[in-house]
């Protein structure tokens, strides 16, 4: 088919399938649009709702029906009432020393793992990654029961220490793979020509590479934060007495107002909510990665 | 194997990306990372696969004399009733953490002899009355105690060592006064025989085993010595009450989650992937489930589906009911799995939808707009180009939101109290947390996990049969 076959540009078959074509785009957007909007309303309408629940007066939880939008009367009464219940306070500082310790730990020990993916080919590389996906894979509940009965031997049960350790040994693989991700995205050449300048390898680790990785290693922390946070089996499993956060609220449950629930539930999303603002890019950095 | 070659092959012309110099650096780097998951993951895991499988203390060992280094002469199972035949008391070979010992005391006693000289040895406790102790208690001083009853020996023996079976090395006078000048611990044996095999096999045991009847010549094995593998637990799993109800359910909830999720991510990811105006908006807003508690919302589709929840309040409003609606109740055990399944998909599309968006992206826009140029419309590129092409990225979300699935847990105790609806991750706490028994959890965990494998390992044989047939 040579040039002079086609229809000329300006033709009204041309014209006319141009036209189709844009009607269609512009049906399309419009369903996109629709369907965007309607995903969106069903995710945020029960966020929606257990926040008003939970910044509402007692009476009005327990009142039927409620006005559900956007009516119901704000107070801080029923979140007021769930931090000041019983354990909360302590188990919220659990949590985030819990959830602070996991994240420094499972960085710590990921960066040099992560770096070594990205900067070096070494026999048994594949092995390694191969390994940490499969640890990625397994079943937490498999292992909460052994360690707890390790931890009750060498006496580091219910200790928030001890979670913390089961909680890096989960969130280990996956921040070895987005470190050694964001690692990879930074190109070879910038550390060398930095070398070239003049800089040891360390300088130029310290000044070229380090702002570069820097975002995606943070991002890469708030996800473990999120995890620990919101980690509830290994949590209820390693700990009696120092509950965290999530541990408290579960085994709390069957003897609570709902209130206290609703506060509760809401306040184990906040940090999801403000966090995943910040790492919302790097996702697909991450998931792209685990899944090659 | 050959793909890998060319992978790593196109990792180092893409170059300097990689340091092809050996060096132990790399080794040096991931050696944390390794002795880490080596602590924390592989061994636990060992663990956990052995309280599955091994019974720490399935059955005691008789032997054929009180010591340790006695030959075995029979292995009784726990519980097994027993004759007493006799007892002594022998040298406690650790003193651990054994709990329910029966001790006896023997003393260094040291006074005038029956010879008129003065003889030292070891004495039972039994023999002799402590009249001088220090001001911690320590025995420092006594006498020997007065044997009675007609035929009783006038004279004490006193032994080499702490220890019926010793030599005697001198005897001694009943109330001679003596000097008490060491103490030694001693864990009574046992000379027990099985009481519905008696005169078979006769052997010792020592008393942290054995539990021993009022009457002085009963007992039971308590507590076994050795351990040995057993399919117990696993047995004690599979007839569990909350077994079948458990599985079932877990299966159930599996069928009607993953298909739905599947068509929603879907919808999603390509939502996101035409780019909208205000996309990285409804991008914060599809992911914002992904960093939620499993816990945070059940307890908020518990708000949504309570008596006087949401879902009442609005059905009301509207004019469909009455009244409220119990949906959260042993009466309505649908009801209750539809707000799991609502749940779970509130909960757990966004990973998925993440998943395939990075599939999305990895598709050349050339071969999309190469399609559209011949005709393709947006769902046909869809059937065609983009699914097929999305197949791998499926199975990593399937094989991961399969293994989560089977992990449900905090939704389902949430939304049901976890005794109405249970599945297999509630009975794996409730086996630890009630019923304190870490080998049937155990079993539960290693169902879980055995689950978990078969299930990665099927999706990954379908997945590339599906890519073969349509490769060809």
């Amino acid at each position: 088919m040579t040039a002079t076959d086609l229809p000329p540009l300006d033709s009204p078959e041309v014209a006319s399938l141009h036209r189709n074509m844009r009607r269609r785009n512009l049906r399309g957007r419009l369903f996109t649009y629709g369907a965007a909007i309607v995903i969106a309303l069903w995710i945020l309408v029960p966020i929606f709702f257990v926040f008003s629940m939970a910044f509402t007066t007692e009476d009005t939880v327990r009142s039927y029906p409620k006005n559900f939008l956007p009516l119901i009367p704000f107070s801080t009464e029923t979140m007021s009432f769930f931090l000041q219940s019983e354990g909360v306070l302590r188990g919220l500082v659990n949590s985030l020393i819990v959830a602070v310790v996991t994240l420094v730990l499972s960085t710590v020990i990921a960066v040099p793992a992560g770096y070594a993916i990205a900067r070096y080919l070494f026999p048994g590389r594949d092995l390694f990654r191969l390994a940490v996906l499969a640890v990625r894979a397994f079943p937490i509940v498999v292992l909460s029961i052994p360690l707890a009965v390790l931890f009750l031997r060498v006496g580091l049960f219910d200790s928030v220490l001890s979670l913390a350790l089961m909680h890096t040994a989960l969130a280990l693989p996956t921040t070895i793979l987005v470190v050694s991700s964001v690692f990879a995205s930074v190109p070879y050449e910038l550390e060398e020509a930095g070398q070239v300048f003049g800089a040891t390898p360390l300088q130029s680790f310290r000044y070229i590479v380090t702002p570069l990785v820097l975002p995606g290693i943070a991002a890469s922390g708030l996800f473990t934060f999120v995890l620990s946070w919101n980690e509830v089996f290994a949590a209820s499993v390693l700990t009696l007495e120092n509950r965290t956060l999530p541990a408290l609220v579960l085994t709390s449950l069957s003897n609570s107002s709902d209130a206290f629930q609703f506060a509760g539930g809401f306040f184990l999303m906040v940090p999801s909510i403000i966090f995943m603002f910040f790492i919302r890019r790097y996702l697909f950095n991450m998931w792209g990665q685990v899944s090659k | 194997m050959a793909n890998k070659q060319q992978g790593s092959a196109t990792a180092e012309q893409a170059g300097s990306r990689t340091q092809r110099r050996r060096t132990v650096t790399p080794y040096l780097l991931i050696a944390p990372a390794l002795i880490y998951l080596a602590m924390f993951f592989a061994y636990p895991m060992f663990q956990g696969l052995m309280l599955a499988i091994f019974d720490d203390d399935a059955a005691l060992v008789l032997v054929d004399e009180p010591s340790l280094n006695g030959r075995e002469v029979e292995r009784l199972t726990q519980g097994t009733r027993l004759n007493i035949l006799a007892r002594q008391g022998n040298l406690l070979a650790d003193e651990s953490d054994a709990t329910d010992l029966l001790t006896e005391q023997w003393f260094l006693v040291s006074g005038e002899g029956t010879s008129g000289t003065d003889v030292s040895g070891w004495a039972a406790e039994s023999r002799v009355r402590v009249r001088d102790e220090a001001a911690d208690g320590t025995p420092l001083g006594g006498t020997i105690r007065p044997r009675l009853g007609a035929g009783a020996d006038e004279a004490t023996p006193l032994f080499a060592e702490a220890n019926e079976t010793s030599e005697v090395v001198a005897e001694i006078e009943q109330r001679v006064p003596v000097t008490i000048d060491d103490i030694a611990i001693l864990e009574v044996w046992f000379q027990v025989e099985a009481s519905d095999a008696a005169g078979k096999a006769v052997g010792w045991a020592p008393s942290r085993f054995v539990e021993i009847f009022d009457d002085e010549e009963t007992g039971r094995v308590d507590e076994g010595s050795v351990g040995e593998f057993t399919t117990g637990f696993i047995s004690k799993m599979f007839n569990d009450s909350f077994f079948s109800d458990a599985w079932r359910t877990t299966l159930l909830l599996m069928l009607l989650i993953l298909p739905a999720q599947f068509v929603l991510a879907m919808l999603m990811a390509l939502v996101i992937d035409a780019r909208l105006k205000f996309g990285s908006g409804f991008l914060y807003i599809f992911t914002l489930p992904m960093g939620m508690s499993d816990l945070a919302v059940g307890i908020l589709f518990f708000s949504i589906f309570t008596g006087n929840g949401l879902l009442n309040s609005v059905l009301e409003s509207v004019g469909i009911l009455d009244g409220p609606k119990t949906f959260l109740s042993a009466d309505t055990i649908p009801w209750i799995i539809f707000a799991i399944v609502l749940a779970e998909l509130w909960r757990a599309t966004s990973i998925v939808m993440v998943i395939i968006v990075s599939g999305l992206q990895a598709i050349p826009r050339e071969t999309l707009e190469a399609a559209e140029l011949f005709g393709a419309g947006y769902w046909q590129r869809v059937r065609h180009i983009m699914l097929p092409l999305l197949l791998p990225s499926i199975q990593v979300a399937l094989i991961l939101r399969t293994i989560l699935a089977f992990q449900v847990f905090a939704v389902v105790i949430a939304l049901s109290g976890g005794d109405i609806v249970t599945v297999l991750a509630n009975e794996t706490f409730r086996q630890y947390f009630e019923f304190r028994n870490n080998n049937v959890a155990s079993a539960y965990a290693l169902f879980i996990l055995l689950l978990s494998m078969a299930s990665a390992f099927f999706y990954l044989r379908a997945v590339r049969a599906q890519t073969e047939v349509a490769s060809t």
